[in-house]
């Protein structure tokens, strides 16, 4: 028995490392074409950003708001919903922490932060409440409205960054006014890290525990293997389709004030970076095939492709773009995983080059 | 001359053998009927006959050749369309040109002495092609009318004629009367009979006995993937369809105790039910009936007849338009599943691995289902590890629920023990009405003893049952008294004590008992 569930965690492993070392092995012939040696190339990447204390700690700082784009996104996926207003909530939350950043004076230090934390969160759940809604009581496909929703957000936001009452003059580029120096998470350990940093992992413990343990865990679980089941079993679903998107915009909300508060303190057209907190999140989630633990090693990798890639830039010929490429590579791996656990396609390619379906292993019956 | 020939004809899927050595013979321009229920197989075959799957093993003969199809496009080439029982027709466009698509007509410019296609399309041509074809089948259409506004029963000629157009000499029909309403059948099999008439052959899968006995010449009857009986109309009998249809040999009797029960409180009653459906069609018309305490209550029908929608109603998984559904004095009606569960209503559902269970959770996970919000496996939102695995090894125990381990996952399972999971999930509830929808369906021998000496253990506590099922001899072995049901109706009852199945044979045909 305990054998058997070895072999299962290592095949899970596999599975899970599986894109990126595809990835990884198709990055290295781009480096080659480059002119350089992709060994050395990934040896500057992961050195740099694991295996010293100062890139360590940067990794697991840019882990933080990650994991719990990551977390927003699998909670919503895992129950079937596909909510991509994460990086629209993410973008929102920073939005609102900076405001209550830089407008709010006269308050303790940790009050402020806890302000500014609060407002971010709650605008990720205003925001993803208009997708919620529409879904669970007309019926509109999330997916769209999630999509589309992100793109308006980023032009109001812009509106006022650039042209409303929020606009710093002095700053020399399009930006809000900075988050005065009291709401701003300190460094800690001479570092980059933050409390942050901890605080969302204080959050990963709690959602490993709602994941694997807790009756909203179970509902989700279900509602995203079998919807009728779910129903049949007396779940209110369109009530836990609420809840399940609101939590996923508390996250994201969440996730994007204390990227504001830890790293940023100002709003600025390209606050969520590249390719943006949201989507990454979502590509953490796919890669740790939604599993919590699975989340967290991919927020810490992904981080590190984020860390190294400046230092692949200072010491290799090759540009630091080279993450872009790899992270494109391993979307493409990582949904042909997803393409295959939905349409089966590994197995119709086995049924149809000779072997029956005989042949392929044997689902273990018991009595 | 047959114009469909197959030699042990055979499709097997990793878990299951859907078709098994068919082999059958269908004779030009007539009617060939083949009956069966649910999941016995005749969409395979069909779909083996129209390119949609690759057999097994085994020969298919068109005309006498042997053919292997690929995909529809090589059946259709060969002369063999079909008319699927969910329409694949573009609402927007009209008649005519739902009919030509893909195959449209393009003007031709005369240059010299040749014919000239341009890319523009002759729809003045289409159309009066259209009409000729629709003269020719005396059907009751007008090319061009949308086809988003007609009604089904039209669409489904337009569907018709889409094949009729591409010159196929055989047509196959998947369940062509399920979608429409009982006026629009009759004119339905009239069409059938023209174009039988007019040379084509025509296969109509379906379970509806009476369809069969009007328009085939032939009827084949297939169950669990074999051929049991094949024989000209003119020879069988409604009855004794239904009877090779979901009659088997009784394989075993439970010993049930019959009790004049005429004394005891009724504990569920339905009243005038129905389900209308907003296109007009009735799902159930007005069925009404009593359980009492410690009753078992079996209703028989061929499938397809309405009893899905009267469990679905009594379960909470759907809607009814009319009439009221009590339990003791409380009211009951659309309720939802967990309000019923929370009343005292047991449910076993028809298909355990849609509504039942959910293979992709553990066993233990499985068996909390519906319950997983009451204190005893949950407080302050976090499930009780200890008591969800403590319930595991009590049910599994009790019930004899045969698991690999602890962390079993329902995908491992076979059918009898998934079933009984269920089982022991509903009949630990304590409740005070038991719903089994299809209890036994699928699961081996074994099993089906267990199930059934467990559910009349239930009615001996003075509980009320309610067995739907297809398997005629479970609800004779099972039930106090038999409700038969025909198109949504109760046609008729018969005492469960020495009931017999000539007599149930004829109701479920649709012909009411004289007397």
């Amino acid at each position: 028995m305990e054998k058997k569930k070895l072999k299962h965690y290592l095949r899970e492993t596999l599975s899970t490392l599986l894109p990126i070392l595809a990835a990884l092995v198709v990055g290295g012939f781009v480096i080659l074409a480059i002119g350089e040696n992709p060994i050395t190339t990934y040896g500057v990447l992961l050195q740099k950003s694991l295996f010293t204390y100062s890139g360590l700690m940067k990794t697991l700082h840019y882990a933080g708001p990650l994991i719990l784009t990551g977390l927003a996104i699998a909670v919503a996926f895992k129950a079937n919903i596909y909510n991509m207003a994460v990086e629209g909530a993410a973008v929102l939350g920073g939005f609102s922490a900076a405001v209550v950043g830089f407008s709010l004076h006269g308050v303790s230090a940790p009050v402020h932060i806890f302000l500014c934390l609060l407002t971010g969160i709650l605008a990720g759940v205003l925001y993803t409440a208009i997708p919620a809604f529409l879904k669970a009581y007309l019926n509109v496909d999330e997916m769209v409205v999630t999509l589309m929703l992100n793109y308006a957000l980023v032009i109001v936001l812009q509106y006022f960054t650039e042209g409303g009452a929020l606009k710093d003059p002095k700053a020399g580029y399009v930006s809000t006014y900075s988050v005065s120096p009291d709401a701003m998470f300190q460094k800690l350990f001479n570092s980059d890290l933050t409390p942050f940093f901890f605080i969302s992992i204080i959050i990963f413990i709690f959602f490993w525990f709602v994941f694997k343990k807790s009756k909203l865990g179970y509902e989700i679980t279900a509602m995203g293997n079998n919807p009728a089941f779910s129903e049949a079993s007396g779940m209110n679903v369109r009530r836990k389709i609420i809840l399940i998107m609101l939590i996923s915009g508390a996250l994201s909300g969440l996730a994007g004030g204390g990227f504001m508060l830890s790293e940023k303190y100002r709003y600025t057209l390209d606050f969520s970076g590249d390719p943006g907190l949201g989507w990454e999140g979502m590509l953490i989630a796919l890669v740790g095939r939604k599993d919590p633990v699975g989340i967290l090693i991919a927020s810490i990798f992904f981080a590190a492709l984020n860390t190294g890639s400046d230092y692949v830039d200072m010491f290799t010929n090759v540009p630091k773009n080279i993450v872009g490429v790899l992270q494109g590579i391993i979307i493409l791996f990582v949904s042909f995983r997803a393409a295959d656990a939905k349409f089966g396609i590994s197995a119709k390619l086995r049924d149809k080059f000779g072997k029956s379906p005989k042949d392929a292993p044997a689902e273990g019956k018991a009595a | 001359m047959n114009v469909i020939e197959t030699i042990g004809l055979t499709k097997e899927y990793p878990n299951c053998v859907a078709n098994d050595h068919i082999s059958i013979q269908v004779p030009q321009s007539e009617i060939t009927a083949i009956v069966g229920e649910n999941g016995a197989g005749k969409t395979t075959l069909m779909n083996m006959f129209y390119g949609m799957e690759r057999p097994t093993s085994g020969v298919l003969k068109i005309e006498g050749r042997e053919v292997r199809f690929n995909s529809p496009l090589d059946a259709i080439d060969c002369g063999l369309g079909m008319v699927h029982q969910h329409f694949k027709l573009v609402p927007s466009l009209t008649v005519f040109e739902n009919i030509m698509l893909g195959t449209e007509t393009r003007k031709a410019v005369k240059i010299g002495k040749r014919q000239v296609p341009t890319p523009f399309i002759d729809k003045k041509q289409e159309k009066e092609k259209i009409a000729e074809l629709i003269r020719q089948y005396n059907l009751s259409l007008s090319p061009d009318d949308i086809v988003g506004s007609i009604s089904i029963g039209a669409k489904q000629q337009v569907e018709i004629l889409k094949m009729l157009y591409r010159n196929v000499n055989i047509l196959i029909f998947d369940e062509p009367t399920a979608v429409l309403t009982p006026q629009e059948i009759e004119p339905f099999l009239q069409n059938l009979k023209n174009m039988k008439q007019q040379g084509k052959t025509i296969i109509l899968i379906t379970h509806k006995l009476q369809e069969v006995m009007e328009v085939s010449d032939q009827v084949i009857v297939i169950k669990r993937g074999k051929i049991i009986g094949s024989m000209p109309t003119a020879e069988t009998s409604p009855a004794q369809l239904a009877d090779m249809m979901v009659g088997r040999k009784v394989l075993l009797r439970v010993d049930k105790k019959y009790e004049d029960l005429s004394q005891k409180p009724v504990a569920y009653e339905v009243k005038n039910l129905s389900v209308t459906e907003s296109s007009g069609k009735v799902l159930l018309d007005d069925v009404s009936f009593q359980i009492r305490e410690g009753e078992v209550l079996g209703i028989a029908g061929v499938e397809g007849n309405g009893q899905s929608e009267l469990v679905n109603v009594l379960t909470g998984m759907m809607r009814c338009t009319g009439g009221s559904v009590s339990l003791y004095d409380r009211d009951l009606t659309n309720y939802w599943p967990r309000e019923l569960r929370k009343a005292g209503v047991a449910m076993i559902p028809e298909d355990r691995y849609i509504q039942g269970l959910c293979r992709e959770m553990k066993v233990s996970e499985n068996l909390i289902a519906g319950y997983h919000g009451n204190p005893e496996f949950c407080s302050h939102g976090f499930l009780r590890g200890k008591a969800v695995r403590e319930n595991l090894r009590q049910q599994v125990e009790k019930y004899d629920i045969r698991i690999g381990g602890e962390s079993s996952y329902v995908s491992e399972l076979s059918g009898g023990n998934a079933q009984k999971i269920i089982i022991a999930r509903e009949f630990s509830s304590d409740p005070k009405l038991l719903i089994a929808s299809q209890p036994t369906r699928g699961v081996d021998v074994g099993s089906i003893e267990f199930i059934h000496k467990k559910i009349l253990e239930l009615s001996g506590q003075n509980k009320a049952v309610l067995i739907v099922s297809s398997e005629l001899s479970e609800v004779m072995s099972l039930s106090d008294r038999i409700l038969v049901m025909f198109k949504g109706k109760i046609i008729g009852e018969v005492p469960g004590k020495n009931a017999d199945s000539g007599e149930i044979g004829l109701l479920m045909a649709g012909i009411a008992a004289a007397g």
